[in-house]
């Protein structure tokens, strides 16, 4: 019993990681119809650029005062690169015919893990969680603080992210960017601004990421393509199109994952790509997508 | 000076010309009418002059100043606005978002915004019942209403409308044109792009005839409605 709900827990808070990378997949494309494939590279950027804000402001107050700021400066961080991806790598191809921005993405994410690696080494990190290693019991369960932290703050960031696309005017412009750029802009929107928010947005996502997930996996410049490919996978299972279904497919692929992974940890991967094949052969769209295909 | 001037405005979609050599102007206050067949470059016209497509040629004046390379959204500014073919209502968001984007360009104050919003309830009261119902449970014609309401938010100057009679049953159409009607002597200069060529002509002043991207003819719409070669080529009258 207690291996099952820690199980669950492990999973939520995997798939919190899953959810915000997988959100912040939707981002872009629900905005831009582009995708940053360097997302995983942000992820890894993201938790070494919150090690170094730790290491900067080591001994000046408690971990639990610095955690938070490191997190803010990775989001910050990566979102300033992300506005570079979206000028240097995306803008000069998007809307137009061809998949130059899937080569030049890639490509921008080659360039940000060799900075990181000669800035930082190819040593993997260690980042502290701001509540320790040790366990605490949930319902007989033993669980890391820091994946309780992780869900928490998955669930907050998601929350208001939901709060800014419905009830604020930046949120409301965002979304008819989605629907229609043309139409948009014939409301006085500046999309291409928008479009470079997003970015900044999506990036910062990942970034914050990679500080949640960092105490709890290695952090090393390599980490980050595996969570984004399972967040990718959730973000298809949810619905690339739609933000609230890409939350729910990162959290249902963390999940599932988690309890494959008790009965055995070989089968992993298989029943989780099985998974996505078997809602993409029944729903083509993800369980939560439009159902009418995308007019081309 | 004529609040919209076009002189010599060429348009394609890359390789495929959409209009050529195109001048009309459009005075303060007044209603113009562009009518034509389908396919003949009426809304690739209109979007040269909102800035969704580049011209190739020639140059689009706003009262005075050269817009022909202006950003969308800077026109908006300046006083454009477009209310596009199809209605193009932004659907998972409710009536009353809607014309709260309309009003992007603006920067209203809440109490100002608010009344805005009320003064096209008041215009358009089928809307004010629908207020936060999301736009895509609207029935065409509450659509085209909001459509035209939701470009009469950012306070404009000259208002396009695309081909508002588009897939309206007779009836809404009449209710559209009258709402248009009633826009006249508000200080908004309309242009209005249609293929029932009668209704255009009844509610314009004047008018051009665009026909393979060309204007072929131009005049009063008074005229126009009874001119023989507009009768037999869009009113479906025949001669005699």
């Amino acid at each position: 019993m207690e291996a099952y709900v820690q199980a669950l827990l492990s999973g939520l808070a995997v798939g919190g990681i899953y959810a915000l990378i997988a959100l912040s997949f939707s981002i872009t494309f629900t905005t831009t119809r582009t995708l940053n494939f360097a997302q995983g590279e942000f992820v890894s950027f993201g938790a070494f650029v919150g090690v170094t804000a730790l290491l900067v402001l080591t001994g000046t107050a408690s971990l639990s005062l610095t955690y938070p700021f490191a997190l803010v400066v990775a989001g910050v961080v990566a979102g300033v690169v992300g506005i570079l991806v979206f000028v240097l790598a995306v803008r000069p191809f998007a809307g137009k015919p061809g998949m130059s921005w899937v080569m030049s993405t890639i490509g921008f994410g080659i360039i940000l893990q060799s900075a990181g690696l000669a800035l930082w080494g190819p040593a993997p990190a260690k980042l502290p969680g701001p509540f320790g290693e040790g366990i605490i019991r949930i319902a007989g369960a033993g669980v890391r603080p820091q994946e309780v932290l992780i869900l928490v703050a998955a669930i907050v960031i998601l929350f208001g992210f939901e709060a800014v696309m419905q009830h604020t005017r930046l949120g409301k412009a965002t979304r008819a960017v989605a629907h229609s750029p043309d139409v948009a802009s014939l409301m006085g929107i500046n999309v291409p601004v928008v479009m470079m928010g997003a970015f900044a947005a999506s990036s910062a996502l990942a970034g914050v990421s990679g500080v949640l997930i960092a105490p709890i996996s290695t952090a090393s410049l390599y980490m980050g393509l595996g969570f984004a490919l399972k967040a990718f996978a959730g973000a298809i299972i949810g619905g690339l199109d739609n933000p609230r279904g890409c939350i729910y497919g990162g959290f249902m692929l963390g999940v599932v994952e988690s309890y494959v992974g008790l009965w055995h940890s070989q089968w992993r991967e298989i029943a989780v790509f099985l998974l996505i094949i078997l809602v993409l052969a029944i729903r083509p769209n993800g369980i939560f997508g439009a159902r009418t295909l995308q007019k081309v | 000076m004529a609040l919209l001037e076009v002189s010599g405005l060429g348009l394609a979609y890359g390789p495929i010309r959409a209009a050529e050599d195109i001048s009309l102007q459009v005075g303060a206050d007044e209603i113009v009418a562009i009518i034509g067949g389908n396919g003949a470059g009426k809304t690739s016209l209109l979007k040269g002059i909102a800035g969704l497509l580049t011209p190739t040629t020639g140059t689009v004046r706003f009262s005075g100043e050269d817009i022909t390379r202006l950003a969308p959204h800077r026109r908006v500014g300046l006083g454009i606005a477009l209310s596009p073919e199809g209605r193009q209502v932004f659907p998972d968001q409710s009536v009353a978002d809607n014309l709260v984007l309309g009003a992007y360009a603006r920067n209203f104050a809440r109490g100002e915004l608010e009344a805005e919003i009320e003064e096209k309830f008041a215009l358009f009261p089928r809307l004010a019942e629908r207020r936060n119902q999301p736009a895509l449970t609207l029935s065409g014609g509450e659509q085209q209403m909001l459509a035209i309401a939701r470009a009469l938010m950012s306070r404009p100057r000259l208002l396009l409308l695309d081909e508002p009679s588009l897939g309206l049953a007779p009836i809404i159409v009449r209710d559209v044109f009258r709402i248009i009607e009633t826009l006249r002597g508000r200080g908004i200069s309309i242009l209005i792009v249609e293929q029932m060529a009668n209704l255009a002509l009844k509610v314009s002043n004047r008018a051009y005839v665009i026909e393979s991207g060309r204007i072929t003819l131009d005049g009063k719409s008074a005229d126009l409605l009874h001119d023989p070669r507009i009768r037999a080529a869009y009113l479906g009258v025949s001669h005699g």
